[in-house]
């Protein structure tokens, strides 16, 4: 029994092995059916009846009360405590007055800072005994917005391992881990996986570490700090070696250098820009304005730069975004926008926000969609740039999660 | 999308994080005892690792192990190392950690299978072990022989003025990549007088608070960050009824006399006025956030029942002054220990608070004259079950505890245990309470688990140039 150290309960190493607990339902912008709250509670009302029986002994007659010392809403609770009453009257349990009852059950609605805790206190005379049962949460929903343009997230993939880059169509997924590459194919709606492809390095990766996954046909690069792999995804190869080869930033737009040992670009430019230099950049976009080009730098001290016409001088030096940006060909509003992150820390959730460039100034056009984490990784992708790849990694499972974001007019 | 002039969600390389402990450690060494342990542990935590992690939403995260594998019987563990080397660029191995935790008395047998896998075997199953051995505790120290220890942590110490400062530099070799500040330079005990006079950090990257200078600040606008109530503030008889009795200050307290003081606490006016609702009043040694069942442990506020307890342990045995000690250099402890003997008196019992330099450890128990001390102790696992292990490894109490607590698999189980390390009244709950630290808002990713624990990992700090290597 081989368990990895990502859960507090040490799951199993599942996505590798079990990937159809993995509902693919990308179209619909679903990513698996997650248990309700009804159910969840449905079948911990039954565990802790059984329990709570096998204790007791199966008395014939009980006596009930209950307890909320937690913050689980009444509706639950009152589904909790439906879910009891069923279960003992399933048992053949006659639930009565204290008075005539053969032992009195009190049931507490507790917590702990993880899961609720449901504690069953069982009381036969002068004898005491306790049951306990953790039970998950259910995560609350938040409310929607009305924005100009829609920035739409859809869930495409959740797993243990950190999602560097990842790409997809209709029949391919590919996801690039610290690692390896995975390679998946749809199969009943379903993503399997084929293939694992190893990267082999020398160096040891830097914190925070960031890869670009390019697919163009079948075959695929893989740039990483220091090392450049190429290959193909049908059929399924990986070469790596040490380089420093520039990164495809976007699609034969942006060519730039990352530093080997670092987590950000180091300023020196290639392909249509080459012999150009800014600061230090984190992430970058360009998109066409008329006949003329912009493009944004998200520095690393913090600011970001915009440039309009050549990249000599910045147009504008603007504060209030935060470190990943890409840009997303949408064709609505000006036809180009900007998706950038909020200036949070990388250890709390992020938010994203469609931006467009009015004048020198940056200005939301789409309500902000806050997720649940914070954002590790975002770049622009599609054929014609109508999407944006992101990856987060939710606190709550601590899984990496890829979303695919377009923009969509009102 | 309204936010500070120069954010950034991506860490930054480079800079000088200044930190401000509180207390003073005066040894690094995880397995010493320690006047202030949970201080020592922030420090050692950057320069020893642990082969396991707990993240902030108490999940298991690879340490210097990349995986471990339970057997069937569920008492064998092995753990798999991960390539990584010591500070002086010599490689982890099996020997190294079976040695570092054996002499860090892990309760298990612990031996090397191969170069880089670890044996642990318990007699019976333990379902806790990765947790346990994410104590700081348990980090692996390479010992040399002239007594220097190495680790293999994110940082190098580079300079150490016990008690009073510490610098350490990035560690260009670490197996998770070089850490982002070039250094941390940690001062301990250092006057934030000034600095919150003026509500401004200055030059400080963090500051340790205690929660009497919580009090001139604004938690809500001011980077204050609070643990959940997790610190135990706890009476301890230092006499067990079973010891022998006759040295002077070191005899049994009656256990009436005992119950009395337990039942005769305000606890609610401790943790409300007192600690200033940063705390929880204690009836467990476990917090209710964490367990969720430390309500069913009594609530031990009686007055009347006090005073007939104490009035029945016997002639004189009331009126005999019980001597408190407290530690000198926690202002909190000092007023709680005030207000235990203001509430004592009200049941008839005195009781003489005075403080002390070493209560925190056995050795300084061993030597003060007092009847009891009131100690503050961290909780040091998220996993209540590990952590009770530790509260009673700490507390001194009878051996059986501690394997009792780990071996308990269903919160019931623990329960019991925990209740039956209370129930002679030798330990007396009295709060729980958070930590705090204030954060310049220049000082990016600072973590801090619920129980107060501080994750620097992806700590950076803003100021520093980006260094292009």
């Amino acid at each position: 029994m081989l368990y990895f150290a990502h859960s507090r309960f040490m799951l199993k190493k599942l996505p590798k092995l079990c990937l159809s607990s993995f509902i693919f339902l990308f179209r619909l912008g679903i990513i698996c059916a997650q248990p309700t709250g009804q159910s969840l509670v449905t079948a911990a009302a039954h565990s802790l009846v059984q329990d709570v029986l096998s204790r007791a002994g199966s008395p014939s007659a009980l006596a009930v009360s209950f307890q909320n010392a937690s913050q689980m809403p009444p509706d639950l609770q009152e589904a909790a405590q439906s879910a009891i009453y069923d279960d003992l009257r399933k048992a053949g349990v006659h639930v009565v007055k204290p008075e005539s009852a053969l032992a009195e059950l009190k049931i507490v609605f507790s917590e702990d800072w993880q899961s609720d805790v449901w504690i069953a206190i069982i009381q036969q005379g002068p004898s005491r005994q306790l049951v306990m049962k953790k039970v998950a949460r259910t995560e609350r929903s938040t409310a929607p917005r009305s924005p100009v343009l829609t920035l739409r997230r859809s869930s495409v993939w959740q797993q243990e391992e950190p999602i560097l880059d990842f790409y997809l169509d209709s029949h391919n997924l590919v996801v690039l881990e610290p690692t390896e590459v995975a390679l998946y194919t749809e199969e009943s709606g379903q993503w399997r996986q084929r293939y694992t492809l190893a990267i082999n390095h020398v160096q040891v990766w830097p914190r925070d570490l960031r890869g670009r996954l390019h697919v163009n046909g079948m075959q695929m690069t893989v740039s990483l700090p220091g090392t450049l792999c190429s290959g193909n995804v049908s059929p399924p190869s990986l070469d790596c070696r040490a380089s420093d080869d520039p990164w495809p930033v976007e699609h034969g737009q942006m060519i730039a250098f990352y530093s080997a040992h670092r987590n950000f670009f180091n300023g020196i430019l290639a392909g249509p820009n080459a012999g150009a230099s800014v600061i230090p950049f984190f992430s970058a976009a360009t998109w066409p304005s008329g006949d003329q080009r912009q493009w944004l730098f998200s520095g690393t001290d913090g600011r970001t730069r915009l440039y309009q016409r050549d990249l000599s001088v910045p147009a504008a030096v603007l504060g209030g975004l935060g470190s990943n940006l890409a840009v997303i060909h949408s064709g609505c509003g000006s036809g180009w926008q900007v998706v950038g992150s909020a200036p949070t820390d990388s250890v709390h959730p992020d938010t994203l926000q469609a931006l467009e460039v009015a004048g020198r100034e940056m200005q939301p056009v789409s309500a902000a969609v806050d997720l649940a984490g914070p954002v590790s990784a975002m770049w622009t992708s599609g054929k014609n740039s109508e999407t944006v790849n992101a990856v987060m990694q939710s606190p709550a499972t601590g899984k990496y999660e890829a979303i695919v974001l377009t923009v969509s007019c009102n | 999308m309204a936010g500070a002039a120069q954010a950034s969600s991506r860490p930054r390389y480079g800079g000088t994080a200044r930190i401000v402990l509180h207390d003073r450690v005066s040894n690094l060494d995880p397995t010493a005892e320690e006047d202030h342990p949970a201080a020592r542990d922030r420090l050692a935590s950057l320069l020893f690792e642990t082969l396991a992690l707990v993240d902030d939403q108490g999940r298991l995260r690879p340490g210097l192990a990349s995986s471990w594998s339970l057997d069937e019987s569920k008492r064998v563990w092995q753990f798999h190392l991960r390539l990584a080397r010591f500070h002086d660029g010599s490689q982890v191995t099996a020997v190294d950690v079976a040695a570092s935790l054996s002499r860090a008395g892990i309760p298990w047998k612990c031996t090397p299978s191969d170069r880089q896998t670890v044996t642990v075997e318990a007699a019976s199953p333990a379902p806790h072990v990765p947790e346990t051995l994410a104590m700081e505790k348990f980090a692996i120290v390479k010992r040399q022989p002239d007594g220097t220890m190495l680790g293999t942590g994110p940082y190098k110490l580079n300079e150490w003025q016990p008690g009073e400062r510490a610098l350490l530099v990035e560690n260009e070799d670490h197996w998770d990549g070089r850490a982002y500040p070039d250094a941390i330079e940690v001062q301990m005990g250092a006057s934030l007088r000034e600095r919150l006079l003026e509500r401004q950090l200055g030059p400080y990257a963090a500051a340790e608070l205690t929660l009497d200078q919580l009090r001139s600040l604004d938690p809500a606008s001011q980077g204050v960050m609070v643990s959940h109530p997790a610190d135990l503030l706890v009476v301890l008889f230092l006499q067990a009824d079973n010891a022998v009795a006759g040295k002077p200050g070191k005899k049994p307290v009656d256990p009436r006399v005992r119950e009395a003081l337990a039942n005769s606490l305000d606890r609610a006016t401790i943790s409300n006025a007192l600690l200033q609702r940063k705390s929880a009043p204690a009836t467990g040694l476990l917090p209710q956030w964490l367990t969720g069942y430390e309500f069913l442990l009594p609530n031990l506020s009686d007055r009347a029942n006090a005073r007939k307890l104490a009035a029945n342990a016997g002639p004189g045995a009331p009126s005999a002054p019980l001597a408190l000690a407290y530690d000198f250099s926690d202002p909190i402890a000092k007023l709680v220990a005030e207000r235990i003997g203001v509430d004592a008196g009200q049941v008839g019992i005195t009781v003489r608070a005075y403080g002390d330099a070493h209560v925190n450890t056995k050795t300084g128990q061993a030597s003060v004259t007092a009847d009891a001390v009131l100690l503050r102790l961290p909780l040091r696992s998220l996993e209540p079950a590990v952590a009770l292990a530790a509260l009673a490894g700490d507390l001194g109490l009878d051996p059986e505890h501690s394997p009792a607590s780990l071996n308990a698999a269903r919160p019931e189980e623990l329960f019991e245990v925990e209740r039956k390390m209370l129930e002679n009244f030798r330990v007396i709950p009295v709060a729980h309470v958070s930590q705090a630290v204030w954060l310049n808002g220049s000082t990016h990713n600072w973590q801090q688990l619920p129980n107060g624990v501080w994750g620097l990992n992806q700590l950076w700090v803003e100021g520093a140039r980006s260094s292009v290597p």
